[in-house]
């Protein structure tokens, strides 16, 4: 279709400084390493501790979105614009907030001196300096990612289809699980994308809220401002593994609405 | 449905319009004034908060510009080609470095600093001299990638040496976390999130919001404070009498009210 390409080329044009800003840091980091240094990096002793523990904890943060973020995006989605319009603006707040701020605030929240302290100390419940911190920072940082694209996709069902599945049978848990869910599937996973990459990102509000102890607290970002101190090659291969493992999950999970889609027309008429 | 969408757009200003933006946002640093810059280790940060006051009433007309960050950044920074004038540095070998590579010139030492224990005001952990240190639940220390790391892990082998490998190993094992930013240590302290911490004397004397307990001199160090003039810096006569000032009498005076050790 050349007629469309030369139509086309006008807006390429406007939206190529935006993408020549984005595409160049990542250029420049790719060209920064040597594949011994890349070989130097997944040698170095911070490398692999790093990698697991960021591995487990952003995955353990994305389930515990997913878990206690659907709900409230459901919630969103369903409740009159008014009521969620206030909720909305408190779910966004974390986009907004320094993560460096919202590690203090986890702190004063969950800290001994902070507004659960007390309850936490009770229970003999430490969570600053610990794994369960690293989570925590990574949950409330990761999770408004989430729960807006799962709101907007909700938002977009067609609530006349769930009428429909009511008048014929389904309960309100049925016609949520077999309309609902799948219908809004896409949106979700590319919220749940964005959100494990968020997690897999954070680092101001781990530093402040968890600290940086190799294997218990410190996540591949850290391990990379810990680099940056003593040799900054180190550092920008470390960060070339890390950025070239998220592009894989990431594409994978993009892959995976076409795939449910494909089984799902396979399966039989919806 | 969509409301937005994409449209293939005939109107060509835009981008040189963006590009424009951009260029004119780049060329706006140049027009003000010449200012020294001065990059400085974050430990010496009010001490030469205070030194540019003082030398800014001395020298009238003359604008310090401070930059605060770990040593180890500001050398980065330097490598990079950073407008700097002066670069003072917590640790020799981060100086040595830029030295070697002809970025900075006629380095000399200004000021020792040594380390201190640090715990909340209220010292959960009944923390009444260096020997109490293991009963620590949560100790901080520096990172070994940066000076204040480095010098910690030189106090533990000598406390080892002295105290006994058991009290070395105990404290080595009350360690939640390894960090490259001794305010941020220091924050982390005066919240009370931590029990106690090693620090700079100079960190431990800007605040009153954490208490102080020395660590005995025989297991002590003495972490040498270095300025220079940086290669390529707009103004290398400014930045000489700023560094002149930093050794002189008034310079060494301040730095003797925020906690480092001076020769005079």
């Amino acid at each position: 279709m050349s007629a469309g390409l030369t139509r086309r080329w006008p807006t390429l044009l406007v939206a190529l400084p935006m993408l020549f800003l984005l595409a160049l840091p990542v250029l420049a980091l790719l060209l920064s390493s040597s594949p011994t240094d890349l070989a130097a990096a997944v040698d170095h002793p911070l490398f692999l501790p790093a990698l697991s523990l960021s591995a487990r904890t952003s995955l353990i943060s994305l389930a515990i979105v997913l878990l206690a973020g659907t709900p409230l995006a459901w919630w969103l989605a369903a409740a009159p614009p008014g009521r969620s319009r206030t909720v909305e603006l408190l779910v966004d707040l974390p986009m907004v907030i320094p993560p460096a701020v919202l590690g203090i605030a986890l702190l004063q929240a969950f800290g001994r001196g902070g507004l659960m302290g007390p309850v936490l100390m009770g229970l003999d419940l430490q969570i600053p300096f610990t794994t369960s911190a690293v989570i925590l920072a990574q949950v409330v940082v990761s999770a408004p990612f989430y729960i807006q694209s799962a709101a907007a996709a909700f938002r977009r069902v067609d609530p006349d289809l769930l009428l429909v599945a009511r008048t014929l049978g389904e309960s309100r848990t049925g016609a949520f699980l077999r309309v609902s869910l799948p219908m809004a599937l896409p949106g979700m996973v590319g919220g749940a994308a964005l959100a494990w990459a968020r997690s897999l990102g954070e680092f101001g509000a781990t530093l402040l809220f968890a600290g940086s102890l190799s294997g218990t607290t410190q996540t591949m970002p850290l391990a990379i401002y810990t680099a940056l101190e003593s040799d900054v090659r180190v550092a920008l291969a470390l960060a070339l593994v890390l950025g070239g493992a998220a592009v894989l999950v990431l594409v994978a999970l993009r892959a995976v609405p076409g795939l449910w889609a494909r089984q799902r027309s396979r399966g039989g008429p919806t | 449905m969509l409301i937005f969408s994409p449209r293939p757009v005939h109107w060509r200003p835009v981008p040189h319009l963006l590009l424009g933006a951009l260029l004119l946002a780049g060329c706006a640093r140049q027009s003000s004034a010449p200012t020294l810059q001065v990059f400085a280790a974050s430990s010496f940060t009010d001490a030469f908060q205070a030194l540019e006051t003082a030398f800014e009433i001395d020298h009238p007309g003359a604008d310090v510009v401070l930059s605060f960050a770990g040593s180890q950044v500001l050398r980065l920074q330097i490598e990079l080609g950073a407008g700097a004038d002066v670069f003072a540095s917590a640790n020799a070998h981060h100086m040595q470095t830029l030295i070697d590579q002809g970025r900075v010139h006629d380095s000399r030492i200004f000021a020792r600093n040594a380390l201190t224990l640090i715990t909340p005001l209220d010292n959960p952990a009944d923390i009444q001299q260096f020997k109490d240190l293991p009963r620590a639940r949560r100790l901080l220390v520096g990172t070994e990638a940066v000076p204040v790391g480095s010098y910690t892990a030189e106090v533990l082998r000598r406390s080892a040496a002295v105290l006994g490998h058991a009290f070395a190993a105990e404290v080595r094992a009350r360690v939640v976390s390894r960090e490259s930013n001794v305010r941020l240590i220091r924050a982390k302290v005066a919240l009370g999130e931590a029990d106690a911490a090693i620090v700079y004397r100079t960190d431990a004397a800007a605040t009153d919001r954490v208490r102080e307990v020395p660590i005995p001199p025989a297991l002590n160090v003495a972490a040498d404070c270095l300025i220079g003039r940086v290669e390529g810096g707009a103004l290398p006569a400014l930045a000489d009498r700023w560094t002149g000032f930093v050794g002189g009498n008034a310079g060494q005076r301040i730095l003797a009210q925020h906690g480092f050790v001076v020769d005079r």
